[in-house]
């Protein structure tokens, strides 16, 4: 044990001694297109193919327990209309069994003043106003956000 | 719309000369020269007949009326059915004109309230479309339900169906509802080519109509069971990744 | 605990992987490592960060980072909940890519216009940036300097810009990017009733029959408050929605009436209502006759392009749009008249059924109706026209000033009203309504301020086109931009806005949390402290003043836009910037820095640190050794207090969800204008449109006219541009939030099958959007949200790598100054691989 967390520090600070050394010749800023503009930014640039939907059907984590869950399924072609849901047709309640969708969360059973309903409250009708979907694009820049649990690990 | 109703007038008066004429007995022609004549006469008209019916039996001709081209045809632009990976385009004869004769000319009769429709202007505007969106889509289920979706199946057949290139869910939902034959595609995909009605009451097509509830649980769970213990296979698997 | 078979077996895996990892098992494994201590989060009360809806939520701070945030269930606005962007804001602070430090363009150790973004000390970034306004006002005069601001900027930092500009450099070029945002409503509002911002509030839609939306597309844009009307829609089948857009959108899916229209024809539509009114006798004649006069404007008026085009050279009142003058009932009705079902369908392209039908929402008496719109009317040609006919309609019927009767106007800024308007930022403004234009107004600010007399100039500044313009013809030499990108934003960028800002003869200064398209044609770079990492205050849409207290640390060096605003004023010496007889009438003001003017007055700095609450930091007012924040709050209430718009105290709104002014005796008003709501109305009166001297309000006749630029056959196309749900603005939070990059990572061109199919173009194919006024590449999207009528294409403008603002035209509202970023004309043509 001791010895592969000895050499992992010494594999981690060969790396930051690199990129360490490479960011002090880099400008300060690093251009990103899409955040930052191109580097001429008047300038036409090719645009790469639309991203893709991640249909995997695998849950992801959230980022923390209030955070709606992302859609790891298609949804391509779903009706969401005043006379139509296509997404309760699995979550809701009497239907999970069946389909074995997630239940749609009793927070959503609430209505304005916070009295629950025996069903869904029309206000949270609109599935995709809180919950989207994910593609397969490369994030631009990553995000050094840290969740309760990195943050007590890294005390 | 005048113009229609002084052609379709028209049309009748002819018909009726026609009938006038050919129910008198011929007094100078041989009946060799009939049968031939007829034979030639009606496989002429056949080929006609035929080809007219065809010209119907286009993307073409359904939208060259403002009705379809603005609503149901707009909707389907939308949908996989209009543009895809491989791009095999069903257009509206595919899905709404069975392939087979006899059901075709079954359909094309039918349709001819359609014309009637056109002709009183009953769906003229978007509104009315609207308004009558429930009833035109419930012709449309109840037909794909009464001839086991035979239009999905021209092109998607059960038989040729391979699990493994859908996703699990699909895969796991047709094996267990498709192939015995307990639902059919409209069962569960109403609305694939266009918008939906208001769908209230109208439970979702895995679901166990009430009238094929039987008292017993199993039949009540029985889909239920199927779809927990796939579950529990998928668990059981590890293989989520 | 017991443990099934297969549990045992997974966490005897996950041990025996563990130990081949030469890793521990993690202490989260184990049940509460540390006590409930460790999970405990300090909860703390913020506004959003988006929209003008002005959602509340709660920032849970573990250890100096934000690591949760969720809807505030005590907020009225949401009561819990948030949209997708609401839910993510725990994150927009943590890209990787925040700026630390000063940056400023440097070849061989100083600056110059083309060198390199180099690091420097906030110390030289001031020297820099104050030598250069120095040289600015020397040579040319106040008017060469400038300032683009925001209705992202808290109260106090719009309060103490307006201040810092007018008051100190005597430049009024001061304007905030909510020019591009809200202008056109913030003066319809003065013209038709003489004070800003709404009668009603959200609490209108839970006491409506029905909505109706024009133009405006609040599933995505507004989500929260289309939960509400979502909520009532759906909950209550009597109830009617209308949509009206130039394309079918999200909102469309939950409509009653679902209308889309030729671009510009809406001003033809609302006239047809009004005329529908008359026609069938719904007039309400009391209200009418007790409550409102009737007024003709001008016409032919202009585009607000530059005084050079043919399209204004032609325009007979283009010097004088916002003319009016007095008419009576008949003669409106008269107006009106020629605005048939017949020829405003034609013109419209909407089924006359559905403008029956729609109309009738407005016409029955017995059914209340709200109206909302943002962007589709404010970003108009005839904006002012659009706010004012809605006005009419409402008017007309007496559907206004009560509960469930609203016609109401939305923000897309989360302090579009309680910064950019309340506080004056706007070039021609002053704070609580009163403009730099009337003597008394400018006399009382002065006052206030306690400067002298004579100090602020009367002559509106540049608006926010104009100073591109002014920027590229080298008219307008310094400038400093704040919380916002606006080179991603304004409109006809790479022929105005670009040159502007790389015109070797100005300095331009942007501060911002993140490397923006805008801040990097910049000069000098100020890295910025965003959200809760300063204590702050915003105004939503309702009129509603909602507080924040600072809660974590900005990284690295980066300070509050107010820190710096005020630490750049300690750069400079009343006899820099003062003219000579002011100073000599005034001697005791000699030798003084901006900063012991403005700030060490006697108001701003009148609170001490001990009135701070300990349980919270604050940066700036430990920077300046008095309570800033709350010096300059009371300061500005002053204006209001006593005159329609008062505030709260300020300890009130750290302990509250919000209160929507005027706040009299502790109370907030929520239907103004309405006896028995607003204490301002007269009793006895009812209704008092008290803004206006005659305590009426203004029905306006005015005509349909064509949009600037429509499609011809070289381009063919309409092009509307907006925003996504995903995305807020130009992106620069929401693109670097993981979940809403990947939801929609890309802008696009949502254009209909057949126009696609026309031009040769598959699903996803990459094309060129070219206009007179330059190009773009995208992909083609023929599905989706959008679902484009053929002849009309939409382009969001978050996405940084195309920049769709290169095409579009700078025309704009010639009373409001406010582009129209919906109609102008442009081609597709696709890219060969």
């Amino acid at each position: 044990m001791r010895w592969g967390t000895a050499f992992g520090a010494v594999l981690a600070g060969l790396f930051v001694f690199v990129v360490g050394a490479l960011s002090q010749d880099a400008a300060p800023i690093r251009i990103i297109p899409r955040l930052t503009g191109a580097a001429q930014p008047m300038s036409e640039i090719r645009t790469p193919p639309l991203d893709r939907p991640i249909t995997d059907d695998v849950r992801r984590m959230r980022n923390y327990p209030e955070q709606p869950p992302v859609i790891p399924h298609s949804i391509d072609g779903y009706q969401l209309t005043v006379n139509t849901n296509r997404c309760t047709d699995c979550h809701k309640r009497q239907f999970t069994e069946g389909s074995g969708a997630p239940m749609i969360s009793i927070t959503h059973f609430q209505d304005r003043d916070g009295q629950v309903l025996s069903d869904v409250t029309p206000r949270r009708y609109f599935c995709t106003a809180c919950h989207v979907q994910q593609t397969d694009a490369r994030i631009l820049v990553p995000n050094v956000f840290q969740d309760a649990v990195d943050i007590r690990r890294n005390r | 719309m005048a113009t229609l109703k002084a052609l379709f007038l028209w049309g009748w008066n002819w018909v009726l000369w026609f009938w006038r004429i050919i129910s008198r007995p011929s007094a100078y022609l041989s009946l060799g020269f009939l049968t031939l004549g007829g034979f030639v006469g009606g496989v002429l008209f056949w080929g006609g007949f035929n080809t007219a019916l065809e010209l119907t039996n286009t993307e073409k001709f359904c939208i060259s009326c403002h009705e379809m081209r603005d609503n149901v045809f707009q909707e389907l632009t939308q949908t996989v059915h209009f543009s895809n990976r491989s791009g095999v385009r069903a257009s509206c004869p595919d899905c709404h004109v069975p392939h087979n004769w006899t059901d075709k000319i079954a359909r094309k009769m039918q349709a001819s309230k359609e014309v009637w429709g056109k002709i009183f202007g009953t769906i003229s505007t978007r509104e009315k479309f609207l308004n009558h969106r429930l009833e035109l889509a419930k012709h449309e289920w109840a037909r794909l339900k009464a001839n086991d979706s035979l239009e999905c199946r021209n092109c998607h057949s059960t038989v040729a169906m391979d699990f493994t290139k859908q996703t699990r869910r699909a895969a796991q939902i047709h094996s267990r509802f498709l192939i015995p034959g307990e639902r059919t595609c409209i069962d569960c995909h109403k609305g694939i080519a266009h918008l939906l009605p208001d769908m209230t009451g109208i439970e979702p097509g895995w679901r166990e109509a009430p009238e094929l509830q039987g008292k017993g649980s199993a039949s009540l769970h029985g889909p239920e069971h199927a779809v927990r213990s796939y579950l529990a296979e998928l668990n059981g698997s590890g293989a989520k990744d | 605990m017991t443990l099934s078979r297969r549990e045992m077996l997974k966490a005897q895996a996950a041990s025996v992987a563990a130990v081949a990892a030469n890793m521990s098992v993690p202490a989260e494994a184990q049940p509460v490592a540390g006590g409930v201590d460790a999970l405990q989060i300090s909860w703390s009360k913020a506004p959003c960060r988006f929209c003008g809806t002005g959602c509340g939520v709660m920032v849970g701070v573990k250890d100096g980072k934000v690591i949760a945030t969720h809807g505030d269930t005590k907020a009225e606005v949401n009561r819990g909940m948030n949209c997708i962007k609401g839910y993510f804001l725990s994150k927009i602070m943590y890209g990787e890519d925040r700026l630390t430090q000063p940056l400023l363009r440097k070849k061989n150790g100083v600056y110059a216009k083309d060198g390199e973004f180099t690091p420097i000390s906030w110390e030289e970034a001031f020297d820099t940036m104050a030598a250069k306004a120095k040289q600015v006002l020397k040579d040319k005069g106040p008017t060469a300097l400038g300032m683009f601001g925001s209705g992202q900027w808290t109260i106090w930092e719009g309060y103490s810009a307006t201040k810092l500009m007018r008051a100190g450099f005597r430049s009024n070029n001061l304007d905030p990017n909510a020019r591009h945002c809200m202008a056109s409503a913030a003066y319809a509002f003065m013209r038709t009733f003489g004070m800003d911002e709404p009668m009603g509030v959200y609490d209108d839609i839970e006491a409506t029959d029905a909505f109706v939306l024009w133009g405006s597309n609040m599933a995505e844009m507004h989500p929260i408050l289309w939960t509400r009307v979502a909520d009532r829609r759906l909950g209550h089948p009597h109830v009617k929605v209308a949509v009206l857009s130039t394309f079918t959108n999200r909102s469309a899916d939950l409509a009653d009436i679902p209308i889309v229209f030729k671009p510009g024809t809406d001003l033809a539509i609302l006239n047809y209502i009004a005329n529908h009114i008359i026609t069938t006798g719904r007039v309400n004649k009391d209200f009418v006759g007790r409550h409102t006069t009737f007024v003709k404007g001008a016409t032919e008026i202009g585009y607000g392009l530059r005084p050079d085009d043919p399209r204004e050279v032609k325009a007979r009142k283009a010097a004088d749009p916002a003319a009016t003058t007095p008419i009576d009932f008949e003669a409106y009705a008269a107006f009106v008249k020629d605005y048939t079902l017949e020829k405003v369908s034609a013109l419209s392209g909407v089924e006359p059924g559905f403008l029956e039908q729609l109309a009738e929402l407005y016409a029955d008496p017995k059914r209340k109706v709200v109206s909302f719109w943002t962007m589709g009317f404010n970003q108009h040609v005839r904006g002012v026209w659009a706010n004012q006919l809605v006005y009419n309609i409402h008017l007309l019927t007496g559907k206004i000033s009560e509960p469930g009767n609203s016609p109401f106007s939305l923000t897309g800024q989360p302090s579009a009203c309680g910064t950019a308007r309340e506080v004056g930022t706007f070039a021609h403004r002053l704070p609580a309504d009163t403009t730099v234009v009337n003597p008394e107004h400018r006399k009382r600010a002065e006052e206030i301020w306690r400067v002298p007399a004579g100090l602020i100039p009367e002559k509106p500044g540049f608006h926010a086109v104009e100073q591109d313009r002014m920027l590229r013809d080298g008219k307008l030499n310094f400038y400093w931009i704040q919380v916002n990108n606006n080179l991603q934003a304004a409109p006809n960028s790479s022929n105005e806005t670009y040159l502007g800002y790389r015109n070797p003869e100005n300095f331009i200064v942007v501060s911002d949390a993140y490397p923006t398209v805008t801040a990097l044609a910049a000069d000098l770079i100020l890295p910025t402290a965003m959200w809760v990492e300063k204590e702050g205050a915003y105004g939503n849409a309702e009129r509603r003043t909602h507080f924040w207290h600072q809660l974590v640390r900005a990284p690295g060096e980066a300070r509050s836009d107010l820190w710096q605003q005020i630490e750049f004023s300690k750069r400079f010496t009343t006899d820099e910037v003062w003219p000579a007889n002011i100073l000599d009438a005034n001697p005791n003001y000699r030798g003084k820095t901006l900063y012991e003017v403005l700030y060490r007055n006697g108001n701003v700095d009148r609170y001490g640190l001990s009135e701070l609450d300990p349980a919270y930091e604050n940066a700036e007012a430990k920077a300046f050794g008095f309570y800033v924040q709350k010096g300059l709050f009371e300061e500005y209430a002053t204006f209001g207090r006593g005159h329609g718009h008062d505030l709260a105290p300020f300890d009130t709104y750290h302990q509250v969800r919000g209160l929507r002014w005027p706040v009299v005796n502790g109370k907030e008003t929520l239907w103004r204008y309405r006896e028995g709501f607003d204490p301002f109305v007269t009793p006895g009166a009812g209704v008092e449109f008290y803004g206006n001297k005659d305590g009426k309000a203004r029905i306006i006749a005015v005509p349909y006219e064509p949009p600037a630029e429509s499609p011809d056959a070289e381009f063919d196309l309409w092009l509307v541009t907006g925003r996504v749900l995903e995305h807020w603005h130009s992106g620069s939070m929401t693109m670097r939030v993981p979940e809403l990059f990947r939801a929609f990572p890309g802008a696009r061109c949502f254009m209909h099958p057949e126009d696609a199919r026309a031009r040769g173009l598959n699903q996803g194919a990459e094309v060129r959007i070219v206009s007179r006024r330059g190009e773009m590449r995208t992909r083609v999207e023929i599905r989706g949200r959008n679902r484009m009528p053929p002849g009309v294409v939409f382009v969001p403008w978050f996405d940084a790598s195309q920049l769709i603002n290169k095409t579009t035209l700078d025309a704009t509202d010639p009373i409001s100054k406010q582009t129209d970023f919906k109609k102008c004309a442009v081609r597709i043509v696709g890219v060969s691989a």
